[in-house]
C-alpha cells in the first residue's frame, strides 16, 4: 500500500512539560472551590447561622457563665457537624460526577497527572470547608462576644448595686464569665474540626476511586466515620468480653489499622468547655492527620493510577 | 520520511466482565499509523474497539498487549499528553464555568499563563465562533456550541495532535457543517486530526486516509482513493472520442492517435457503499445461521 504524503506542513513540537507541578494542583483545587460554590454548598452556613442565633435567643433559666457554655458547645458542635459531613458529601460528589460526565476524560487527557488530580480535588474541598469553619467561627465569635459583654455589663451592675460584694467578689464573678466567653483557644477547637474534616475527605476520596456511586461512597464514609468514633471503646469491650481471645485480637488490629481513629480528634470539646490547651497534643495531632492523609491518598493512588475510564 | 503522530503496533485489549472472569477481546492485534500532518479516520460500528483504541492512545487505558506512541512516546507519558488536544463524543465540560473560564482552566493546566494565555483563548473563541458567548456559562450552550468549545479546548496549548471522537455526534446540520470547515481548516493550518466517526460522508470529505475496523480488527486501511476505487472495473476517460469509437473503445482505442487517453483507472463508489458492502459481508460471516446450517421448509 502506497504512503501517502500529507499536502500540509506540519506543525512544532509542544513546549516541554514538568514531570510534577504544583500549578497544576492549584488549578485543580481552585476549580474545584469555584465547582463548590456554584453548587450553592455555602447555604448550609445560613442553616448554622439559623441555629447558632436560635440558640442565642433560647432564655433559660441559668448563670450566664452555664449560658455561654451552652452556646459553645452547640455551636462547635454544629460546627464540627457541618465540617465533617460537608467533607464527605463534597468528596464523594465530586470524582464520580467528573467521571460520568467524563470531564475527567478531557482533564486527564491534558498533562495533568493522576495524583495531581486527587490532590487538587483535596485541596478544593479542604479549601471550602477552611473557608466555611473560618465564617461559622467568625459569626459564632461575634454572637458569643456580644453575649458575654451584654452578661459582663449586667452582672456588674447588679453586683455593684447590690451593694454587699466586694470589687474581688464582683472581679471573680466576672472572670468566670469571661472564662466561658470569647478566648483565643476556641482557635484550636476550629483548628480540632479541620483536621478531623482533612481526614474524613482523605478517606472519601480513597473510596470514591473505586466506589460506583457518590451514595455509595456517602453511605461507606460515614460508617467509617462513625465507626472510627466509636472503635476505641468498642474494641476495649470486645477484647474484655472475649478475653483477649487471638481471633479478636487480630480483627481488633486490623480495625485499628484501616479505620482511623476520629475519637482522638475530639479534643475539641474540652477546649470549648475551657480546658488548658497542651501545645504538644496539638502538634501530634497534626502529625497524625497528615499521618492518615499521606496514607489514604497513597491508597487512593494505588487504585486511581491504573483505573480505566 | 515524515514523522510518525501515531503509531500503534500490534495493539490488543482484554476486559474481563464481572465476577465470572469473563474475557472480552475489545481490539485485537491492531496496527495503524497517523503521519504528521495528516487526517486520518477510523470509522467502524458502535463495539468495534474505535474508543478503546483511541482512550489507548490518549494514556486513558494500558493495552494488554503491543504499543501506541505519539510522536515516538509511549502514549502513558505525560509529554505525549501534551502533544494531544482531544475532543470527546459528547463533551460535558464543567456547566458551571463560561466558555473563557473553561478555556483559561484547560490552559493553567497545559502550564499556560498570563497575557499569553489570554490572547490565546481570545483566538481560539474567534475560530470557534464564540466570542459573543464567551461570558455565559456552558449550562446554557447549544450541543453545537459545545462541541465547538470543546473543539476550542482541544487546542489550547498548541498541540501538535488533534484527537476526536464522534465531533459531530447529536450536532445538527448546520452545526455539524461549522464543525466539519473546522476541521478542514486545522488541517490547512497543520495539525495531524485523527478522527473517529461512523458519519462516513463526513470522513470521506476531511480524512486523507481512512481504516475501517470491525470486532476490534482492522479490516481495510489506505488513502480514500485506494479505498474507493473498484477493483474488478476499469473506466476510461476520453477526450473528443466519436459515438462510434465509443462502440469499438475496448479495441480501437489504440489505434486511433486522435483521441486521447485522458485517465484510465478505476471507477468510484462511496466511502458509505464500500463500508455498508464490508458491514454485510462481515455480518453474513458470522451470523450463527451462516456458520449453523438451518433445516429449510
Amino acid at each position: 500500500m502506497s504512503e501517502p504524503t500529507p499536502t500540509h506542513s506540519p506543525r512544532s513540537a509542544a513546549a516541554a512539560v514538568a514531570p510534577f507541578s504544583l500549578v497544576r494542583i492549584w488549578t485543580i483545587a481552585t476549580g474545584t472551590v469555584t465547582q463548590l460554590v456554584r453548587m450553592k454548598s455555602f447555604y448550609f452556613l445560613l442553616a448554622f447561622a439559623v441555629v447558632i442565633v436560635a440558640i442565642g435567643n433560647i432564655n433559660i433559666p441559668s448563670t450566664p457563665a452555664k449560658e455561654l457554655a451552652m452556646l459553645k458547645k452547640v455551636s462547635f458542635g454544629t460546627m464540627d457537624l457541618f465540617a465533617w459531613l460537608f467533607a464527605i458529601v463534597s468528596t464523594a460528589l465530586l470524582i464520580p460526577r467528573d467521571q460520568e460526565d467524563r470531564t475527567l476524560y478531557t482533564i486527564l487527557a491534558k498533562p495533568v497527572r493522576r495524583i495531581e488530580y486527587l490532590l487538587g480535588k483535596l485541596g478544593g474541598v479542604l479549601i471550602v470547608i477552611a473557608t466555611s469553619l473560618a465564617l461559622m467561627f467568625a459569626l459564632c465569635a461575634a454572637l458569643l462576644y456580644a453575649r458575654e459583654t451584654i452578661y459582663v455589663a449586667e452582672e456588674f451592675t447588679a453586683m455593684q448595686a447590690d451593694g454587699r460584694y466586694s470589687p474581688e467578689d464582683i472581679d471573680s464573678q466576672i472572670g468566670l464569665i469571661r472564662a466561658q466567653g470569647l478566648q483565643p483557644g476556641l482557635l484550636v477547637a476550629v483548628l480540632a474540626s479541620f483536621l478531623k474534616a482533612t481526614v474524613v475527605a482523605a478517606v472519601t476520596i480513597f473510596f470514591s476511586t473505586f466506589a460506583s456511586s457518590s451514595l455509595f461512597t456517602i453511605i461507606v464514609s460515614v460508617l467509617v466515620f462513625l465507626i472510627g468514633h466509636a472503635h476505641s471503646l468498642a474494641t476495649n469491650f470486645w477484647l474484655a468480653e472475649s478475653k483477649h481471645n487471638a481471633f479478636v485480637e487480630i480483627v481488633v488490629k486490623v480495625v485499628k489499622i484501616l479505620i482511623p481513629n476520629f475519637q482522638l480528634f475530639s479534643f475539641s470539646e474540652g477546649i470549648v468547655l475551657g480546658e488548658k490547651i497542651v501545645p504538644a497534643l496539638v502538634w501530634q495531632m497534626g502529625g497524625l492527620t497528615g499521618g492518615y492523609v499521606v496514607v489514604f491518598l497513597l491508597l487512593s493512588l494505588l487504585v486511581f493510577v491504573d483505573k480505566e475510564f | 520520511m515524515n514523522e510518525r503522530a501515531v503509531e500503534v503496533e500490534n495493539l490488543t485489549k482484554v476486559f474481563s466482565i464481572g465476577l465470572g472472569k469473563k474475557y472480552v477481546v475489545a481490539v485485537d492485534n491492531l496496527s495503524f499509523h497517523v503521519e504528521a500532518g495528516e487526517v486520518y479516520g477510523l470509522i467502524g460500528p458502535n463495539g468495534s474497539g474505535k474508543s478503546t483504541t483511541m482512550k489507548v492512545v490518549l494514556g486513558l487505558m494500558a493495552a494488554s498487549k503491543g504499543s501506541a506512541k505519539v510522536f515516538g512516546l509511549d502514549s502513558g507519558n505525560i509529554r505525549a499528553r501534551n502533544e494531544i488536544g482531544f475532543l470527546p463524543e459528547n463533551p460535558y465540560f464543567y456547566k458551571h464555568l463560561s466558555g473563557t473560564e473553561t478555556l483559561r482552566f484547560y490552559g493553567k493546566l497545559c502550564g499556560l499563563s498570563g497575557r499569553g494565555l489570554k490572547n490565546r483563548i481570545e483566538e481560539l473563541l474567534d475560530l470557534v465562533g464564540l466570542t459573543e458567548a464567551a461570558s455565559r456559562r456552558l449550562a446554557g450552550y447549544s450541543k453545537g456550541m459545545l462541541q465547538r468549545i470543546g473543539l476550542a479546548q482541544s487546542l489550547i496549548q498548541n498541540p501538535r495532535l488533534i484527537i476526536l471522537d464522534e465531533p459531530t455526534a447529536g450536532v445538527d446540520p448546520v452545526g455539524s457543517r461549522q464543525i466539519r470547515d473546522l476541521i478542514l481548516k486545522l488541517r490547512d493550518e497543520g495539525y495531524t486530526i485523527f478522527l473517529c466517526s461512523h458519519l462516513l460522508e463526513q470522513v470521506q470529505e476531511v480524512c486523507d486516509r481512512v481504516g475501517i475496523i470491525f470486532q476490534g480488527r482492522m479490516r481495510r486501511e489506505g488513502t480514500l482513493a485506494e479505498l474507493v476505487a473498484i477493483e474488478d472495473q476499469t473506466s476510461l476517460t476520453l477526450q473528443g472520442a466519436s459515438p462510434e469509437l465509443l462502440a469499438e473503445i475496448a479495441a480501437l482505442v489504440k489505434k486511433h492517435p486522435e483521441a486521447a487517453l485522458l485517465d484510465m483507472g478505476h471507477p468510484h463508489t462511496t466511502l458509505e457503499k464500500l463500508f455498508i458492502s464490508l458491514a454485510g459481508r462481515h455480518e453474513a460471516e458470522t451470523s450463527p445461521e451462516a456458520k449453523t446450517p438451518l433445516a429449510h421448509e
